[in-house]
């Protein structure tokens, strides 16, 4: 579904250039999640926004079902890690019917309503569609940032670190949301993580390794880790 | 909090008032100079039953406001311009450095010779008063608007137009706004220093050729009236107008620390 092939980038600091993506091929299967792991800075948030289309790789292909990736779609959503990533000036509901209506899902204002409401629901943010963000938790954020982003019923989500700046027992929640909308949407899913036992918790729930990128020894890591859990 | 703060305020200004009634009323300044609270709300309400502090008020609001609205839209247009490209962007950069700090009444000379003593005079130095303040805080919010908001923009495919009204504009309304009291405080001023400067060359019209009217009379309560009104309306600007606006909007949305 999306592909890429020999993904190159780099970018200058000063005078120097310097490569953080180099010679990446993957590709990911509708309705399967995909998990990154790799440690911070090796280039994750760069990968997800070249796959985004927010910014083109040097050299290189990305595609998605079959045509080049060269700008942002709704068809692919970037969920970000920030929490700050809902407009402070709409409610939650807002949030989600807003993005509906420029893409003109839905004639009537109702049945944006409707579905906007349908996935908030699915993400457990019942109670909150007039609340505006700032009186929101973090957690919360990052869950009415989903309902957005799985509103828009896009074929794929690119999530870039979504949960990294929550506490273990939110994150937990979170994971929990995220997986039981993946299985009721189908959706193709990127989820990049630096943290090891998240990228073990999303790739034990969906039977897949993680891939990583940047240095090997990560994961290395990830195995001895992984091992030992097992044993147990 | 806020509310003990402004009961605060009022005790002062009406401790303020006694002080100034007891130094009217001792005796030892002359009424001419300095008028009893009972003398210059007599000239209040005479001048306005008469209809001419009411007409001249309402003069020059009305010049206010069609200022601050030539003055925002230009703003907003300037701003826009100066997103189009770098070198754009670098002039509309340099006019702001060169017309900022020029206060709008040292431009009165020029203005007059240019355009004469009219009303047009006048709106022109309002417009000048907003236009900086305003394009500055304009351009000032768009560069702070978070990366991740136009992201979002641009992911949901807003293109450029849309996004620089749906997000940009909104995301710097705590500028925008800070940009409009700035740019209101400066008009109101130089407005009421045009208007007695054009009293002095025979114009007419406003709060600040009545002043200057009522100098000429040696109307020392009259004069006090006319500042009295635009003390008010610069409270009920700054202190309830403008905090309306703020409550209803960015502090509603949480955008700002208060
Ligand atoms: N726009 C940019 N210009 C220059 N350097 C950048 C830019 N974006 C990212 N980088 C650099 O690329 C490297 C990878 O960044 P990033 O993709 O954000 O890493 P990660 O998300 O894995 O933490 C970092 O060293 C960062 O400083
Ligand atoms: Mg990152």
């Amino acid at each position: 579904m999306i592909e890429l092939l020999n993904v190159t980038k780099s970018f200058s600091k000063g005078k120097e250039k310097f490569k953080v993506l180099e010679d990446i091929s993957f590709s990911v299967n509708k309705g399967e999640i995909l998990c990154l792991l790799g440690a911070s800075g090796c280039g994750k948030s760069t990968l997800l926004r070249l796959m985004g289309g927010f910014d083109l790789p040097d050299s290189g292909s990305i595609a998605m079902n079959g045509s080049k990736v060269s700008k942002p779609t709704p068809d692919s959503i970037l969920v970000f890690q920030e929490f700050n990533q809902l407009l402070p000036w709409k409610t939650v509901l807002q949030n989600v019917i807003y993005p509906l209506k420029v893409n003109h899902k839905y004639q009537s204002d109702q049945k944006r309503r409707e579905h906007a409401e349908k996935y908030l629901e699915m993400v457990k943010l019942e109670g909150f569609y007039h609340s505006f963000p700032h009186q929101l938790s973090g957690g919360m954020k990052q869950k009415a940032a989903l309902a957005r982003a799985l509103a828009l019923q896009p074929s794929i989500l690119l999530m870039d670190e979504p949960f990294g700046s929550l506490d273990a027992l939110t994150r937990q929640s979170l994971q929990t949301v995220l997986l039981e909308s993946w299985d009721k949407t189908g959706v193709s899913i990127i989820f990049v993580t630096h943290d090891i036992q998240e990228a073990m918790e999303i790739a034990d729930n969906t039977l897949q390794r993680p891939r990583s990128i940047g240095s090997s020894e990560y994961m290395k890591l990830y195995e001895k880790l992984y091992t030992i859990l097992c044993e147990k | 909090m806020m509310c003990i703060m402004k009961i605060k305020k009022f005790i002062w200004i009406f401790i303020l008032l006694i002080l100034w009634q007891i130094t009217a009323l001792s005796g030892k300044v002359s009424p001419l100079i300095f008028p009893s609270l009972g003398m210059i709300l007599k000239a209040m309400v005479h001048a306005i039953i008469q209809g001419e502090l009411l007409s001249q008020t309402l003069f020059s609001i009305a010049i206010i406001i069609e200022g601050l609205f030539i003055g925002a839209i230009l703003a907003f247009v300037l701003a826009i311009v100066s997103r189009m490209s770098e070198s754009l962007n670098s002039l509309v950069e340099t006019l702001i450095t060169l017309a900022h700090p020029l206060p709008g009444i040292a431009l009165l000379p020029i203005i007059i010779l240019w355009l004469g003593t009219g009303r047009a005079s006048i709106v022109f130095i309002i417009v000048h008063s907003v236009l900086w303040p305003l394009l500055l805080n304009l351009i000032t919010g768009f560069r702070a608007t978070p990366k991740v908001y136009s992201d979002v923009g641009r992911n949901i495919g807003l293109n450029r137009l849309v996004l620089l009204k749906e997000i940009h504009i909104p995301a710097s309304l705590p500028y925008l706004i800070s940009g409009f009291k700035i740019a209101w405080a400066r008009a109101w001023r130089a407005l009421i220093s045009a208007e007695m400067v054009f009293g002095a060359v025979g114009g007419k019209g406003g709060l600040g050729w009545y002043i200057f009217k009522q100098r000429v009379f040696m109307d020392t309560a009259g004069m006090f009236a006319a500042l009295v009104v635009i003390m008010l309306i610069g409270i009920l600007v700054e202190e309830v107008l403008f905090e309306r606006v703020e409550v209803l909007t960015i502090r509603r949305w949480g955008m700002t620390e208060k």
